[in-house]
């Protein structure tokens, strides 16, 4: 009778989203230093998974969620020039000079940017984070077409990613090659990109020192 | 700066994280709640607060407050009509409702699904359910947390929340269900009906 019943409440519960491995994020995080303070920068939303992965280190997580307070759209709104750089600035959390960024989270959101977008942002992070940070981003890169809005990607407690981005209505993907990215990440320069077995490709980007 | 190797050590539970000798721990389950609903006083929907709150009993805000909130020994509920543009210092805080302002507690914050909260948060301990909105900082350094809420109070606080004006002061006393328009809660001049 027990057995019956956990099977029908097993069967009832959704299946977790698949993990992907992510081999640049799993690095990223599982090789923070406990005795070391962080200050991460993640442009999704808030989960409590990632929390719990962060709270590893000693770390201060500024969380701006684009996609719930109206970052991309402000991002669009503005004109290419000062009024997106100012925009961009406006988005991101005020600038703390002796706790400057080590570590960004941009998920899958530069997809959802135009390069000039991509750009300010970018510069605008620049400008909080110390030589040497690093920024993370998923790129669509092998699939014509990409959810319609920025999806959610969850950590697990191991350092994969679960792909919670809902299923539904699709668009084009910019597919934005190396190159592109290259040119428009302010001071970031690609250190590392793998592709990854959902079709995405993984960037890890590296904060140069500024001269 | 990140090439470090994994400590052997490092393990996490799915119960949360927590480092080795810290107490910061983020928990993706709900808590249970601090307080029980049926004891903590209430400000009703209908209640607008601009002033500076105080107490010592746990308190529920389904109205509207601005200012800061101070109830260092106590729970506060923010409910799902509520809104708050305010300091907050509190034992405990759980949001189901719009919070704009930092959020300090000596225990833990939890943030609800369909909650919507800006500022900054310093806790021992945050959770955050799927379906909750948050833009700001999350402090999870257990020093840095020692640090500010020593020397933390919640007019410090209101300073990135909302404006205060000086002297508006509203004291809660008791009140043993909601309070609303009744005069349960004693909210001083500064509190409106809507």
């Amino acid at each position: 009778m027990t057995a019956l019943l956990r099977r029908a409440r097993s069967r009832s519960r959704p299946d977790p989203p698949p993990a992907l491995h992510a081999p640049l994020f799993h690095d990223l995080v599982t090789g923070l230093d406990e005795t070391e303070r962080y200050v991460v920068l993640d442009l999704g939303g808030a989960s409590t998974p990632m929390l719990a992965l962060l709270g590893r280190a000693r770390c201060r997580v500024e969380i701006t969620d684009f996609v719930h307070f109206g970052g991309i759209e402000r991002l669009h709104a503005a004109e290419p020039g000062p009024e997106l750089g100012k925009a961009a600035e406006s988005l991101l959390p005020a600038r703390l000079s002796n706790d400057a960024v080590d570590l960004v989270f941009c998920w899958d959101l530069p997809n959802y940017l135009t390069l000039d977008a991509l750009a300010a942002l970018m510069n605008a992070i620049g400008r909080r984070a110390r030589p040497g940070a690093l920024a993370h981003a998923l790129i669509f890169y092998a699939e014509p077409d990409m959810p319609e809005h920025p999806g959610r990607f969850v950590p697990t407690a191991d350092g994969q990613l679960m792909d919670c981005c809902a299923k539904g209505k699709t668009i084009a993907a910019p597919r934005y090659s190396p190159e592109a990215l290259g040119k428009h990440s302010g001071g970031f320069v690609i250190d590392r990109a793998r592709l990854l077995s959902n079709g995405m490709q993984e960037f890890l980007f590296r904060l140069g020192s500024r001269a | 700066m990140f090439d470090r190797g994994r400590k052997d050590d490092d393990t996490i539970e799915s119960q949360g994280a927590n480092r080795p000798g810290s107490d910061v721990s983020y928990e993706p389950t709900r808590p249970k709640a601090t307080s029980r609903g049926g004891d903590a006083a209430v400000i009703g929907r209908s209640i607008q607060i601009n002033g500076d709150l105080r107490g010592d009993e746990d308190l529920r805000i389904e109205g509207d407050v601005s200012g800061t909130v101070e109830l260092r020994n106590s729970a506060l509920t923010i409910g799902k009509e509520g809104k708050v543009k305010a300091g907050v210092y509190a034992k405990s805080i759980a949001v189901d409702g719009e919070t704009k302002g930092d959020l300090y507690a000596t225990e833990r914050v939890s943030i609800h699904v369909n909650a919507r909260v800006q500022g900054n948060i310093t806790a021992p301990r945050v959770s955050i359910e799927e379906g909750a909105h948050f833009k700001g900082s999350i402090e999870m350094d257990s020093a840095a947390i020692e640090k500010a809420l020593g020397r933390t109070t919640a007019s410090d606080a209101g300073k990135t929340g909302a404006q205060t004006k000086p002297g508006n002061v509203a004291k809660t006393r008791t009140a043993p269900k909601d309070a609303g328009s009744d005069a349960g809660t004693k909210v001083s001049a500064s509190a409106k009906t809507a």
